[in-house]
């Protein structure tokens, strides 16, 4: 036994006389048939399609987020193997749920002696907030599963961790089989891989089974750390694929014993919560901690049978890796069977004898006792002392050396160690093991545990025996569902992201507008005499659009000026630099409302500006290609938004962000560029036609005279102009009308008032003596109008986007002496 | 001995408070030396929900939770109960602490002889308490030194400890309050291996006759339950005042320390500064309230 280690691990693919394994040869053939560089292309291509999905996190403005990439052949399982696999991991699902219950719940185990109390009293998993005593947990405390196998050089599968708090990777798995069917489509055809879809129909028909009883048409939710959170875009695929809403804690409150979803249209109930925050995170209420994370009182509502949290809060104490050293007893006395997939070779430490023994013998590898982490071998002597002072808090495992899988290499097929993790889920009666899996690559050593936030995967396939068992779901008994065309549950912080999504997005065309109509007058490096206004009227726009120091640069000096006022606001740390990374942030933000068409457009449009910008420097023509570059951005964002977005919340508030950062523009900039003598009134017409992007709409109305009331008609009162301010405010009170209730009116009339304002001052301007000398007297009450449209902003942020006073926690902090309930 | 309990605590808000969850340990858990004869609990503002339920260790625990906005919170907590603790056993006919040690992981007090975050198992506690259990001592004449130990080592301070006071500072500055002093005697009978717990409750607030008054009256009050062996089982002892708790204590919840049993804690929406008052009257109740 103790030499273990030198035993040479298993080939998954090859057998130990060279031969290829029978389960493999029908995918080799179809490789070998792809041709000299296939693979490695294949694998490029994959990276390729996990990096346009959003899932190698690759946004513009983002850091390159760390990732997990696909290799491109996958695991394959024959059948009897998954077969004799899938029993096991329900035994073992079915044995922790005993655990976990009787921990919870009356403690048997712990007066029987068959579980030591240190790994129930002293695991930070176990959550004393979620046991009352005397009372029976509420059951399923496990709803998915996860666990994570190796096979050793003797053939077998051993477990290296079980997950139980909120397992991660099954997302993953279906992520990895949906692209790797796009990229290597010939791959499938032929083998009998088992489909996952069915078992995800499953999942999605289990949570509602999971229901509270009382529920008819239950609401599910899952609960996502947020769009910061390493797991986000698995969180994002998971909702999508089990058709539930995707929340965040902060998108949750309790009232009256009932959990509620905040949304435009009030509360709405939730009656199942897939939770992926940690238990000890859930209720600021029930556990010391922060107030300002979790839901108070969801801990309340779930323990009377309100809602129901999978997995249950406090699940993460089966996960502790010394409770391995203790299963196959918990097996015989709980189920009344012998553990049938058994974990690697593990002794507790704080068992008698046992530090003696691993001192003893070689090939013991130390890990916490109940922290489901692999320890990183660099730090294997200071975990030997730790283990040495407490060795209670140690358990030692013998892993055996991981079987080999050819993985696509720089240098061609090059073999990794393999874990793999696969899952399962509870549906109130059955467990149901997912055909498939995610294959987890190895450089070397174990691993297991939580997954790292990058690392190769594989996908796993599991090939059907022939005429097998490839059958569809038994169809979910839902009842039909009613017809709806509301907006359906918008949460209040997702149309936030999205209306200001919609202004940033838009004032960043602003920016590239603004760049353009100042770089054609300033590109000869002189400026024409008859230019001059506009020029100096552009620079007033650009300084109102954050240009910093294109307030400074006046008259003449201009054109040597601007250009470095445009570079410095192209550069990382400049304006539309910034612009451009808000977007891109609030565009993660607001994935899960994006068809993955939308976001690629969204995220690659977006892209391909942000590196124009980068190249540019201080060359006018870069600059100048650069603009053009975000101007098609924009009008990418606005077609995808008109073409794929339904008229409903999450395109409403889009639009109405769109709208009100352009009206607000416009009274500001049109402003400036009236703003001068009346006898030069026809350049500010000229630039304020070009501004918004309506001198062809002019021409082909008035030829080549321009005029002031004709040309502020069509920039100002014309409702069919889609540049003009009154084409805005007619779209943003149709918008505020459709979300007002009945007492909110104020809003949608506000922004009719505005529309009345702009159209009398074309009236008035009509009716005037002198049209020149009346247009050149607008800009103070284009200022104030730009002003009242800020102030609607404003109006809109509070009155839909809530913002809550901040939480806080009473009797428990230490910083308020004068707090102190005791003595 | 019988006694009429009133515990009021008041919080005044600057601003509104739009929504209070508020977790409440204030009800006298039911013992076979206390009877709780009745207990209540009057909120205001009223809340909109309330839920009862044990916690883990048993004790009785009041979740309320509140919607309307409001300025003020009170909760007046009113009981009467009987107390009656046997006498502990005979000090010298206990087991000696090291049979207490090896028997403790296999019974029913096995939690509390893990380190929690109030009473951390430190070097400085450990070896503060190890000086009152040398060798075969017997397990209660080793408690009562070192509450005695306590009591005469450390100054009773309100004021200069917080709830979140470590024992390493308490036995650093040799001060502190009850709070602070349970602590203390955890930490160290949880690093020689012996299972205590912490316990919240109330001394009654005025002296029997012939008695000096008690530290720790007029507010909440918090000791210490040692665990003397199977058979023994487990003994009150209150280090602020150098007592074993018989009949002038009453016992509201035990837990590892102070955070698991605060009395009254709670997330509140809104509400910015706020000022807090706790009143706490145990006196004994007339004949004719027994009756």
């Amino acid at each position: 036994m103790a030499d273990l280690g030198v035993v040479p691990p298993i080939d998954e693919m090859v057998d130990g006389r060279g031969g290829v394994r029978a389960h493999w040869r029908q995918l080799l053939g179809i490789m070998g048939g792809m041709g000299e560089g296939a693979l490695a292309n294949r694998a490029k291509r994959l990276d390729r399609a996990f990096e346009d999905e959003g899932i190698a996190g690759v946004l513009p403005g983002a850091k390159r987020d760390a990732a997990w990439r696909c290799d491109p052949l996958p695991m394959l399982l024959p059948a009897a193997e998954f077969a004799a696999l899938e029993a096991g991991i329900v035994q073992r699902a079915r044995l922790l749920e005993a655990v976990l219950a009787d921990l919870y719940g009356p403690q048997d185990l712990l007066s029987e002696g068959l579980v030591p109390p240190e790994l129930v009293f002293a695991n930070p998993g176990f959550l004393r907030a979620c046991r009352s005593k005397g009372a029976a947990p509420v059951q399923p405390l496990l709803h998915l599963y996860a666990v994570d196998l190796v096979r050793g050089p003797d053939g077998y599968w051993r477990v290296l961790a079980d997950r139980t708090s909120a397992p991660a990777g099954a997302g993953m798995a279906r992520e990895n089989r949906r692209l790797l069917g796009r990229v290597m489509p010939e791959a499938f055809r032929g083998a009998q891989v088992r489909s996952m879809r069915p078992f995800f129909d499953l999942w999605q028909d289990a949570l509602q089974r999971l229901a509270p009883p009382e529920v008819g048409d239950p609401a599910v939710a899952l609960l996502t750390r947020g769009t910061q959170a390493p797991r986000w875009f698995e969180d994002m695929m998971l909702s999508r694929e089990l058709s539930c809403a995707l929340v965040e804690c902060g998108d949750l409150t309790v009232r009256g014993g009932v959990l509620y979803l905040k949304t435009l249209q009030g509360l709405q109930r939730v009656d199942v919560l897939l939770s992926r925050v940690d238990g000890a995170r859930l209720d600021p209420l029930e556990m010391s901690g922060s107030a300002t994370s979790g839901v108070p009182g969801l801990l309340d509502a779930a323990r009377n049978g309100a809602v129901r949290i999978l997995n249950a809060p406090g699940a993460a104490l089966a996960e502790a890796p010394a409770l391995a050293a203790f299963l196959p007893a918990l097996a015989r006395r709980l189920l009344g069977e012998p553990l049938a997939l058994p974990s690697v070779e593990t002794l507790w430490l704080g068992t008698e004898g046992a530090a003696a023994r691993i001192a003893r013998e070689d090939g013991w590898l130390l890990r916490r006792a109940t922290d489901g982490s692999m320890p990183a071998a660099a730090h294997a002597d200071a975990t030997a002392r730790d283990a040495a002072a407490t060795p209670a808090a140690f358990v030692a495992a013998r892993v055996p050396p991981a079987s080999l899988v050819p993985c696509v290499m720089e240098g061609g097929l090059e073999p990794r160690p393999l874990v793999l993790r696969m899952f399962a889920i509870f549906d109130g009666s059955d467990w149901r093991v997912m055909p498939g899996g995610l294959a987890r690559i190895g450089e070397s050593g174990p691993l297991g545990g939580a997954l790292p936030p990058q690392g190769l995967s594989k996908d796993v396939w599991v090939i059907a025996d022939e005429g097998g068992d490839i059958i569809g779901p038994a169809p979910a008994h839902l009842p039909p569902l009613p017809i709806r065309r509301m907006h359906g549950a918008l949460p209040s912080r997702v149309a936030d992201n999205l209306f200001w999504l919609g202004r940033y997005t838009e004032r960043l065309e602003r920016a590239a507008r603004l760049v353009r109509a100042t770089q054609t007058r300033i590109s000869r490096g002189v400026v024409l005499p008859r230019e001059a206004a506009e020029v100096a009227a552009l620079a007033r726009c650009l300084a109102h659009a954050g240009f910093t120091g294109a307030d400074e640069v006046a008259g003449s000096a201009a054109a040597q000026g601007l250009p470095s006022v445009i570079a410095l606001a192209l550069r990382e740390d400049g304006a539309v630099m910034h612009l451009a990374d808000r977007i891109a942030a609030l565009t993660a933000m607001v994935r899960d409302r994006l068809t993955a068409d939308m976001y690629a457009t969204f995220t690659l449009t977006l892209r391909a500006a942000r590196a124009e910008m980068q190249a540019a420097g201080d060359n006018l023509e870069a600059i100048s290609r650069a603009m053009i570059a975000v101007l098609r951005f924009a009008t990418a964002v606005a077609g995808v938004a008109a073409e794929s977005m339904v008229r409903g919340g999450a395109w409403l508030f889009l639009d109405l962000g769109r709208r009100v950062e352009r009206a607000q523009a416009i009274a500001s900039e049109v402003g400036f560029a009236l703003d001068g003598p009346p006898s030069r009134i026809e350049g500010g017409l000229r630039l304020m036609l070009e501004l918004c992007d309506s001198v062809i709409t002019y021409r082909s109305r008035y030829l080549t005279v321009l005029q002031p009331a004709p040309a502020l008609d069509l920039v100002l009162a014309d409702g069919s102009n889609p540049r003009a301010l009154a084409f805005q405010l007619e779209a943003i009170s149709r918008s505020l009308s459709e979300v007002a209730t009945a007492e909110d009116g104020a809003l949608p009339d506000e922004a009719a008032s505005l529309l009345a304002d702009a159209e009398a001052m074309v009236a008035e301007l009509v009716e005037a003596s002198d049209q020149a000398i009346a247009a050149a007297g607008l800009p103070p009450r284009l200022e104030a109008m730009a002003n009242r449209i800020a102030a609607l902003s404003d109006a809109v942020t509070r009155r839909y986007f809530a913002l809550l006073p901040a939480a806080q926690t009473l009797g428990l902090e230490g910083a308020q002496p004068a707090l102190r309930g005791a003595a | 001995m019988i006694y009429r309990l009133r515990h009021v605590t008041t919080y005044a808000y600057a601003h509104s408070v739009d929504l209070a969850a508020h977790l409440l340990l204030l009800t006298p858990r039911a013992l076979p030396y206390q009877n709780v004869v009745r207990s209540t609990l009057a909120v205001t503002p009223t809340p909109s929900h309330v839920t009862e339920a044990a916690d883990h260790f048993g004790n009785a625990a009041t979740r309320i939770f509140i919607d309307v906005p409001h300025e003020r919170f009170e909760v007046i907590a009113e009981a009467l109960v009987e107390v009656r603790f046997p006498d502990p056993p005979s000090a010298a006919l206990t087991p000696t602490w090291e049979d207490v040690v090896a028997t403790a992981q296999r019974s029913e007090a096995a939690e509390f002889t893990f380190p929690s975050h109030l009473a951390p198992i430190v070097p400085a506690a450990t070896g503060y308490a190890a000086a009152s259990f040398p060798a075969g001592r017997p397990v209660l004449v080793g408690l009562l030194e070192l509450m005695g130990r306590i009591r005469r080592d450390f100054t009773y301070k309100p004021g200069v400890t917080g709830n979140h006071t470590q024992v390493v500072e308490v036995l650093r500055d040799r001060r502190g309050v009850c709070q602070d002093f349970a602590h203390v005697m955890l930490a160290g009978l949880r690093g020689l291996g012996l299972p205590a717990r912490y316990v919240s409750g109330y001394v009654r607030t005025r002296p029997q006759p012939g008695q000096v008054a008690r530290r720790g009256a007029d507010q909440s009050h918090a000791w210490v339950e040692a665990w003397m062996g199977e058979g023994f089982g487990w003994v009150g002892l209150d280090p602020t005042n150098d007592i074993v708790t018989r009949d002038e204590h009453v016992v509201l919840a035990w837990g590892r320390d102070f955070i698991d049993v605060s009395p009254l804690s709670g997330v509140i929406l809104g509400g910015g500064d706020h000022r807090l008052r706790v009143g706490v009257d145990l006196e004994e109740a007339e004949a004719s309230a027994s009756a």
